[in-house]
């Protein structure tokens, strides 16, 4: 299918409007609580600190969205780059992101809206919202580059009035005493790296470079300006938020910026906040389902997903079997209500996903250097690889549980890239394999189990139906396993 | 129906109906239906990591009984 040819009307203004409209989620309202929770004043810095690191990676991805015009983002730089799986991989978190960002805003938008009706039901009112949208991207989405404009405008309007009221608040009040980080310099990192979220949508400018007037001089300048504007504007929200109440109470709201309103402007203000937050989330979590349906319908049409998932809409010319998987995976994550786990999972997608587009651009200076580059990364190679290093470095301090389920997600992703890229006998046999092995594991913990080195204190009898089932599932894998391997032997 | 074909659908299926059945109680555990976050004694905190533990080995295991019960 040929990319159509789309024109290029947006300016300066709108284009900067697109980064700093990117970013803008209710999550990132909702995630500055227990972020303060976890580092205290220091807060201040560090969201300073993520908007600068994260400028290292918008420099690549500005040059590399000005150097390949093409729709797809991070998947596309990796496939001219690398190619094969690291293309695969790079598209597959870039999707995952999407979804767990998706549930991210769907969740943040139910707490944003618990802070006015407690009594709402956090997972269900996240669910809904993503059906919801689900639906409306099911059925197409007409020009949404004006409602993003003047959502943005509406957006930037309340946090406007919330920082000018707030900081005449804080004028007002006796200074309060300032402490480090309540858990040291380790609380920092890991609130470095919870925070790293604030600034993940920028990259929207460089997506759209295929709409920018002069895009070698509007798309760096853009990146710039929007980065500039949110450190300002992230910095004041906190500034004020943590002047007005202190870092541990915030940590406990379910609304932290709403909270703070509350106490600076009223229950007015308050609700003015949560509109403006409603309105956001409910932005952020349709233009996450659209971005997430267009990586996998990507993904598909080059021939790393299955063709189904590229078929399009005849009626409403939407990718709707994309949409409709995608949604079945982010209701799951949605039902589970957690912002924490959920805000590790989408920084680790995200991080990857910057890694490899830094890596893209240093390949790509070495093996195509005579590739037309209207904007160059300043300071090359020290930007990309200080954006690798971050990167690095914030996934250290992740959770361990959503490092786990990353590395169990490259696993899924190699067993779906070869199941995709190569023949049927040899899935037949990776999936003998598995089996066996999984057979192997469980016939170990059945053992575990029996010898009562785990699962202590129970009953002798529910040891033993325990045991007993283990050891049925362990035979069933094996000779499934067999089964498999002799069936791909043929 | 020959043997071998009938061992395959058997197996396919049982094997199809662990993977479902472990991915239900997945659910259960996370949502700590009949109490079964205390029954099983695992650790609130690790309860998000037991439901992709628990998902993954059942969607492996839906897979290998597909492709056993669907044996050209």
């Amino acid at each position: 299918m040929d990319e159509p040819h789309l024109k290029r009307d947006l300016g300066l203004v709108r284009t900067t409007m697109l980064g700093i409209g990117g970013t803008l989620s209710a999550a990132n309202f909702v995630i500055i609580g227990e972020a303060a929770g976890m580092a205290g004043y220091a807060i201040v810095p560090i969201v300073v600190i993520c908007g600068v690191l994260s400028l290292f990676t918008m420099f690549s991805y500005a040059e590399l969205g000005t150097a390949i015009p093409l729709a797809g983002g991070e998947y596309t730089f990796s496939k001219v780059a690398y190619g094969g799986f690291p293309s695969f991989l790079t598209g597959w978190f870039e999707w995952l992101s999407n979804m767990f960002y998706t549930a991210l805003s769907a969740i943040a938008f139910a707490y944003v809206v618990s802070y006015l009706f407690p009594q709402i039901n956090i997972p269900l009112t996240a669910v809904v919202v993503v059906l919801l949208f689900a639906i409306i991207n099911l059925r197409g989405t007409k020009e949404t580059a004006t409602a993003e404009t003047i959502i943005t405008i509406i957006v930037l309007a309340i946090l406007a009035i919330f920082i000018i009221g707030g900081w005449s608040f804080l004028q007002g009040t006796p200074a309060t005493p300032q402490s480090a980080s309540p858990i040291g310099i380790l609380g920092i990192f890991a609130a470095t790296a919870y925070l790293f979220e604030l600034y993940l949508g920028a990259e929207a400018v460089a997506a759209a470079q295929a709409e920018v007037k002069n895009p070698g001089r509007n798309i760096p300048l853009a990146i710039i300006l929007s980065a500039v504007v949110l450190i300002v504007l992230y910095t004041s929200v906190v500034v004020v938020a943590v002047g007005i109440v202190p870092p541990d109470v915030l940590s406990e709201q379910s609304s932290p910026i709403a909270f703070v309103a509350e106490q600076a402007l009223g229950p007015a203000g308050a609700i003015l906040v949560t509109i403006g937050l409603a309105i956001a989330g409910l932005a952020a979590t349709n233009e996450a389902i659209m971005a997430q349906s267009r990586v996998l319908y990507a993904m598909s049409r080059d021939g790393y997903m299955p063709k189904a998932l590229s078929t399009i809409h005849k009626r409403f010319c939407t990718p709707h079997v994309a949409i409709i998987v995608g949604a079945i995976f982010t209701v799951i994550f949605a039902a589970t209500g957690l912002v924490n786990f959920v805000v590790y999972a989408v920084n680790l997608g995200f991080i990857i996903g910057f890694s490899i587009v830094n890596l893209s651009l240093i390949k790509l200076r070495k093996t195509a250097p005579h590739l037309k580059r209207p904007f160059k990364a300043p300071l090359y190679p020290l930007t990309p690889i200080a954006g690798i290093a971050a990167s690095v470095f914030l996934a250290l301090f992740i959770e361990p549980s959503v490092l786990i389920l990353g590395f169990e997600l490259i696993i899924v992703a190699l067993l779906v890239y070869y199941i995709k890229m190569v023949g049927y006998h040899r899935i037949r046999i990776a999936f003998g394999g598995i089996s066996l092995g999984l057979g192997a594991f469980i016939a170990f913990i059945a053992y575990l189990v029996g010898t009562n080195t785990v699962l202590q204190g129970l009953p002798q009898e529910t040891v033993t139906l325990v045991c007993g089932f283990l050891l049925f599932i362990s035979i069933i894998q094996i000779i499934a396993g067999i089964l498999n391997l002799i069936a791909a032997d043929r | 129906m020959n043997p071998k074909t009938a061992l395959l659908k058997i197996i396919g299926v049982t094997q199809t109906a662990i993977g479902g059945v472990i991915m239900l109680f997945a659910f259960f555990v996370f949502y700590n239906i009949f109490d079964l976050q205390t029954a099983v004694g695992f650790p609130t905190e690790a309860i998000g990591l037991y439901l992709w533990a628990f998902i993954i080995f059942g969607l492996l295991s839906v897979i290998s009984g597909l492709f056993l019960f669907y044996e050209p």
